[in-house]
């Protein structure tokens, strides 16, 4: 059964966890920390054992080290007593979580998520954080920051429970990883070399560029209409500043990077989800106006000065009946 | 960067394992956090937690099968999590006026 170890891993993680919740007794907190992280290291390392012996050039040290400090981070933020600080915890998070996408090659997108979500999302957090008043306030007024209900969790035992049956799921898919990856594995360089020179051909311009780095006198390029792309080399006529033609391979491996890949496709291939994720956020921002407006009380009177009504005036002398509240 | 950790050169699969590995880890911890949590923001804090994870996933099965899709999947994961946030903070904003408390047991009475 195969299984088994992560479903001993996840009940040990648990187990630790339940301890870090529980606040009614301080000192065993440590203690749950400690088989927390041993639980969690027992499901990482059995990970690993089944993906084989490391290859050389894999940073597992440093892929390891992150893991550590992203998950504790995590742990800080489910419970740590101060809001404030939970907010700042998940910033280390979600550094890490950048600094692993880069390590998987996806430049672009951890950079995007350190400036969309440390910089913009966290930020707004903090606002409502500290537009919030804390708690209830001591004797002499100051904001008692600890309020019970950032203190007490609710139902820690039922829901590391779920938590633990979630985890043991989720540990089916990640032991099924490793045979699947391998395979994918052997097939990958030729799909990048043939990725590379169909994103390549997709940008005339840049193919120019390329081209004229060569052969400086190049004026325009096209791409030569059959079996043009072999691997990672891409056929092209190239038209000289004096008019002659020449056919030229243009080699596609290294010249096209993720960040312009990921741009070629966002636009290539789903260009209506792209369209729908902006509908999306102009939905959230008029949602986010309405809900900020603040309602304002109107006494009877100005409510029929807004309504463009005349006010009700009773028993007022006639010096006072052209007065500027009567206006129609 | 590229060069460097080339598709040869680098051990996919151990990095993909490993990221799944931390992904499945940070998403209990997130849901744990959300139903242990009583700070209304902090339980939206815990849901961003569960987001994290999910891109972590997607990122390592885009690195595992060379894919772009994984990558452009969490630009629009980044997005929902983005509108997400304006929302449920606009609605702890509301919530909050109502009963000058964050605590999401304020409002127990609901289920009534």
């Amino acid at each position: 059964m195969p299984l088994l170890p992560f479903y001993i891993a996840s009940a040990i993680a648990a187990f630790g966890l339940l301890y870090i919740l529980r606040p009614s007794k301080p000192s065993l907190r440590r203690g749950g920390a400690v088989v927390a992280l041993a639980g969690a290291g027992i499901f990482i390392s059995e990970a690993l054992r089944l993906a084989g012996p490391p290859s050389a050039g894999v940073p597992i040290a440093l892929l390891i080290a992150l893991v550590v400090i992203g998950l504790y981070a995590a742990v800080r933020v489910i419970t740590h007593p101060r809001p404030v600080f939970a907010a700042l915890y998940f910033i280390v998070t979600v550094v890490a979580s950048a600094v692993i996408f880069l390590l998987l090659q996806a430049e672009f997108m951890a950079f995007a998520l350190i400036i969309v979500y440390a910089g913009a999302i966290l930020i707004t957090y903090m606002f409502v954080l500290m537009l919030a008043d804390q708690g209830p306030r001591d004797s002499i007024g100051h904001i008692d920051d600890d309020s019970d209900y950032d203190r007490v969790p609710r139902e820690p035992m039922a829901a590391v429970l779920v938590g633990f049956i979630l985890l043991g799921t989720l540990a089916a898919v990640v032991e099924r990883i490793p045979s699947t990856a391998v395979l994918a594995e052997s097939s990958l360089d030729q799909k990048v070399a043939r990725q590379q020179s169909e994103a390549l051909v997709m940008m005339p311009k840049y193919l120019l560029n390329i081209v004229k780095r060569g052969d400086a006198s190049a004026v325009s390029v096209t791409v030569a209409p059959n079996a043009a792309i072999h691997g990672s080399i891409v056929q092209t006529q190239v038209t000289q500043a004096d008019g002659t033609v020449k056919n030229i391979a243009v080699d596609a491996a290294g010249k096209i990077d993720n960040t312009q890949m990921v741009g070629l496709d966002l636009v290539a291939r789903y260009p209506a989800s792209l369209e729908l994720a902006g509908i999306i956020l102009l939905m959230a921002m008029f949602g986010a106006v309405v809900l900020a407006r603040r309602q304002i009380e109107f006494g009877e009177d100005e409510a029929r000065d807004a309504a463009g009504l005349r006010r009700i005036v009773l028993d007022v002398p006639d010096h006072e009946r052209a007065a500027p509240g009567g206006r129609a | 960067m590229t060069h460097l950790l080339a598709a040869s050169q680098f051990g996919a699969s151990h990095a993909v394992t490993i990221t799944l590995a931390m992904s499945a880890l940070l998403f209990t911890i997130g849901l744990v956090g959300f139903l242990v949590r009583r700070n209304m923001i902090l339980m939206f804090l815990c849901t961003e937690i569960m987001f994290q994870a999910a891109a972590l996933a997607f990122i390592a099965f885009g690195r595992m099968r060379m894919d772009t899709g994984g990558q452009i999947f969490v630009i629009f994961i980044l997005t929902i999590a983005a509108a997400e946030a304006a929302l449920a903070l606009g609605l702890v904003i509301l919530l909050f006026r109502r009963k000058e408390t964050l605590s999401s047991e304020a409002w127990s009475e609901l289920h009534e």
